[in-house]
C-alpha cells in the first residue's frame, strides 16, 4: 500500500466538493519540502470556511500544527500553533478567566483560518475583527523561509496577510491576546421586532452593548419583512449571577452535544419545513422582551452543540451568502434582499443580520465594512444560481461586497476587494476562480 | 509517566486524555528520538496543564546510553514504538527494510522495556501499556515483516504480563487497528474501522483504568480478528489479505 493523498475534501457547506492532494505534518522541514515541490499550495484549517476557499490543487492542511506555545496568564497572551482551534483556546483560556476578543459563530476554527479570513463576531462594532488582537505571526512564504510578521517587523507581509485567504503563506503560529472575563456567562437581553424598521431602530439603541446580533425570518413578506429576534449581551460580573453560578462562575457543565449521525434526505429541507423551523422559532419565545443568563457555548456558538450539523442540508450541500451593504443605503439594500428572498421561496434556515462598525483601514483585505451584514443558508439545488445572482445585482448595486470565507459562486466584482496576494505558488480554487470569471 | 515513542499521535493524545481525567504525576519523562518536535509537545502540556516534562534522546537504532534513564523514576510506562516500514510490494526483499522493521518493533526495542520492566519489578507496582498491532494477530501476504515482528512484541508482552503479575505490575497489550496518524497518512482506509489518535486514546485509557490485560481500540477490530485467526490455513492462504 503506497500512501495516495489525493482524497475528496470540501469545505463545511459540502459544496464544492474536489479531489485533489492533502496532506499534513508537524514538521516544519517537511512543509517547507511540501512547498517546494509543489506549484498552487493552499494551506487549510479545520475545513469551516463554505465554499471554495482552502481548496486547491495541493492543500496543506494545519491539523498537526496543534500545539500550544506559551500562555502569560498574568496579561493574558498566549501563543500556538495555526492548527489550534478556538475551542482549544477556551478551554484553557476560560478557567483562567480569559476570552477571544473576537470570535465567530463557531469554535471549531482554527487560529490560522480566523487570521487568514480576519474573522468577525457579534461585536465587530465594539471590537472590530480578529487581527485588531493578533500580536505576531509566523508565516512561511514562497521559498520555505519563515518570517515573523507583526505591526513592526515585515509589517507589509502582516497586512496582507490579514484575511488574505492563505495566498501569502502557510501561517505556522500566531501569538495574540485575550480578554478579562469575571464569568462564563453572558447577561443576554433578547427582544423580539415585528419587522425592518423596529430592528434597525433595536440595532441603534443597542450600540452601547459589546454584543449584538439579529436572526431574521427571511420569508415574512410585506409589513412583516424582517420580523426578527434582536439578541444583546456582555460578559456577566461574578457579583451579577444567580447564587447558584456564582461560586464557581468561571466553570461550566459538560453537555450532552448530539451529532447528526447522516446525510438528510433531500426533501426533509424545503420551503415548508424551513417556514415551520422559523415560524417556530419566532414563537419560541412568548415575550417581548426576555433578560437572563446564558453560558458562553450557548451565547456564542448554539450551532456547535450540534455535531456535524451541516449533513441536514443533505449530499448536495449548502452555500452560506454572507454580504455586507455600506451603512447610508444599508436599511433600503436589506430590504431589498429579504424581498427577493422571499419571492424566490428559497428559505434560509438560518438568517443573521448584524451591524458592522467602521473598517480598520490597516487591514485593507479585511472583509466587513461599516454597514449592516446578512448571513444566509441555501440548500444547493438547480434554482440557487439564479437566486444568488439576483442577490449580487442587488449588493452590487448598494456598494456592497461579499464575505470570501462563504463564498462560492458570487460574482467576481464583489469578492475581488483582495490587494497583495499576487503568489505563483500560493494559488487557491476560490482564486481562480475569481480571477477567471473578473 | 514514561513515554516510549512520545512523537506518536496516539502517546500524545493518551497523556492529554490522562491529564483531562485528572491523573497527576510528578514529571512526565518523554522518551524519542526527535528532539525537536517533543521538546513542542512538552512545552504543549506544560502550557495546556501546567504539567512538568522532560525530553530524553533514545534512538533504538544507535547504541544506548542507559545512563541517562538512571533517575527516571514512574508508575505508568506508555510505549508507542513502532515502524511500519515497506510493505511487502516494495519491501520485502529490502534487508534495510526488513531490518529496520524488527529492530525498531522488537529486537531493539524489547532490551529497552526489560531495562524499565526491572524498575516497574523493584517497585512491586506500576502499569506497563505497550502498543502493538492487528498485524500480529496473523501473518497476511500484505505486512507480514511488520506482523510477525508485532507478533513477536504481542507474545513478549504477554509473557511479560505473566511474569510480573505476582510483582503487582500490571502489563497491558494494546492492539490499536487502523488509526489516522501519520503512520497511515494517505492510506486509503475505512473511516468505520478508523480510530483518530484522540479516539484511541481514550479507549486505551478506559482499559487501563480497568485493569484489561488485551485492549482493541475499537471494538469491532476484536471482532474482526476473531474471524481472521479462526480461518482455516488452507483458505486463508488463498485469501488477498
Amino acid at each position: 500500500m503506497k500512501p495516495n493523498f489525493i482524497q475528496k475534501v470540501t469545505n463545511w457547506g459540502n459544496y464544492p466538493i474536489v479531489e485533489k492532494e492533502m496532506k499534513s505534518d508537524d514538521s516544519f522541514r517537511k512543509i517547507k519540502e511540501f512547498i517546494r515541490d509543489h506549484n498552487e499550495v493552499i494551506a487549510r484549517g479545520n475545513g469551516r470556511c463554505y465554499g471554495d476557499a482552502s481548496l486547491g490543487e495541493h492543500i496543506f492542511s494545519t491539523k498537526k500544527l496543534n500545539k500550544f506555545i506559551s500562555f502569560d496568564r498574568l496579561n493574558g497572551v498566549i501563543e500556538c500553533e495555526s492548527g489550534v482551534l478556538l475551542s482549544d483556546v477556551l478551554e484553557i483560556s476560560v478557567p483562567q478567566g480569559y476570552f477571544l476578543y473576537v470570535t465567530p459563530g463557531t469554535k471549531f476554527v482554527s487560529v490560522g483560518g480566523a487570521i487568514a479570513s480576519d474573522v468577525h463576531g457579534k461585536n465587530h462594532h465594539a471590537e472590530g475583527c480578529f487581527s485588531e488582537y493578533v500580536i505576531e505571526f509566523k508565516l512561511m512564504v514562497e521559498n520555505g523561509e519563515i518570517i515573523t510578521c507583526s505591526r513592526e517587523e515585515n509589517a507589509d507581509k502582516f497586512w496582507s496577510a490579514i484575511g488574505g485567504m492563505g495566498l501569502t503563506g502557510i501561517i505556522l503560529t500566531a501569538k495574540f491576546k485575550l480578554k478579562n472575563i469575571e464569568s462564563a456567562y453572558i447577561r443576554q437581553e433578547s427582544i423580539k421586532a415585528e419587522n425592518l424598521d423596529e430592528i434597525f431602530r433595536l440595532f441603534d439603541e443597542s450600540e452601547s452593548w459589546t454584543y449584538t446580533v439579529a436572526w431574521i425570518d427571511c420569508l415574512q413578506k410585506g409589513k412583516n419583512i424582517g420580523r426578527s429576534i434582536l439578541m444583546r449581551g456582555e460578559h456577566a460580573f461574578q457579583h451579577e449571577l444567580p447564587q447558584n453560578l456564582r461560586e464557581k462562575p468561571l466553570r461550566l457543565k459538560k453537555k450532552f452535544e448530539p451529532t447528526v449521525p447522516f446525510y438528510f434526505p433531500g426533501f426533509v429541507l424545503n420551503a415548508l419545513t424551513v417556514k415551520l423551523f422559523n415560524l417556530l422559532y419566532f414563537n419560541k419565545q412568548r415575550k417581548k422582551e426576555i433578560n437572563n443568563f446564558t453560558d458562553y457555548e450557548t451565547f456564542f456558538y448554539p450551532l456547535d452543540a450540534v455535531h456535524e450539523w451541516n449533513r441536514i442540508y443533505g449530499k448536495s450541500g449548502f452555500i452560506q451568502y454572507q454580504m455586507v451593504i455600506p451603512k447610508e443605503t444599508g436599511k433600503e439594500g436589506m430590504r431589498k434582499i429579504l424581498e427577493t428572498i422571499a419571492h424566490s421561496g428559497n428559505g434560509s434556515f438560518l438568517a443573521v443580520l448584524k451591524l458592522f462598525g467602521r473598517h480598520n483601514p490597516e487591514a485593507y483585505n479585511s472583509f466587513p465594512v461599516e454597514g449592516y451584514t446578512l448571513a444566509l443558508d441555501f440548500k444547493v439545488n438547480s434554482k440557487l444560481k439564479k437566486l444568488v445572482d439576483q442577490l449580487d445585482q442587488i449588493v452590487e448595486e448598494f456598494g456592497g461586497r461579499i464575505y470570501l470565507t462563504k463564498d462560492s459562486m458570487s460574482r467576481s466584482s464583489l469578492t475581488n476587494y483582495l490587494r497583495n496576494t499576487e503568489s505563483s505558488k500560493f494559488v487557491s480554487l476560490q482564486h481562480k476562480r475569481i480571477l477567471n470569471n473578473k | 509517566m514514561i513515554v516510549l515513542g512520545s512523537t506518536s499521535e496516539v502517546a500524545q493524545a493518551f497523556v492529554e486524555e490522562a491529564l483531562n481525567k485528572g491523573e497527576k504525576f510528578e514529571k512526565i519523562y518523554l522518551l524519542t528520538s526527535n528532539r525537536e518536535t517533543t521538546e513542542r509537545f512538552a512545552r504543549h502540556i506544560d502550557v495546556k496543564f501546567l504539567q512538568q516534562a522532560e525530553v530524553i534522546e533514545l534512538d533504538l537504532m544507535k547504541e544506548i546510553d542507559y545512563t541517562r534513564f538512571e533517575k527516571i523514576s514512574s508508575g505508568l510506562l506508555f510505549c508507542a514504538t513502532g515502524y511500519l516500514g515497506e510493505g511487502t510490494e516494495e519491501g520485502l526483499y529490502d534487508n534495510k527494510n526488513t531490518e529496520r522493521i524488527i529492530d525498531i518493533n522488537y529486537s531493539k526495542l524489547v532490551p529497552v522495556m526489560n531495562y524499565f520492566a526491572h524498575k516497574f519489578e523493584s517497585r512491586r507496582s506500576g502499569t506497563i501499556i505497550g502498543l502493538s498491532s492487528v498485524a500480529g494477530d496473523r501473518g497476511r501476504q500484505s505486512n507480514f515483516i511488520y506482523g510477525s515482528a508485532k507478533a513477536a512484541f504481542t507474545a513478549y508482552l504477554s509473557g511479560l504480563r505473566n511474569y510480573l503479575f505476582d510483582k503487582k505490575v500490571h502489563v497491558m497489550t494494546v492492539k490499536p487497528g487502523f488509526m489516522a496518524t501519520k503512520m497511515t497518512e494517505g492510506l486509503p482506509l475505512n473511516p468505520k474501522l478508523t480510530a483518530t489518535p484522540k479516539q484511541a486514546a481514550a479507549s486505551i485509557f478506559a482499559a487501563y483504568k480497568k485493569q484489561k490485560n488485551v485492549a482493541y481500540v475499537l471494538p469491532i477490530w476484536g471482532i474482526i480478528m476473531m474471524i481472521i485467526r479462526n480461518i482455516p490455513e488452507f483458505i486463508f492462504k488463498k485469501l488477498k489479505l
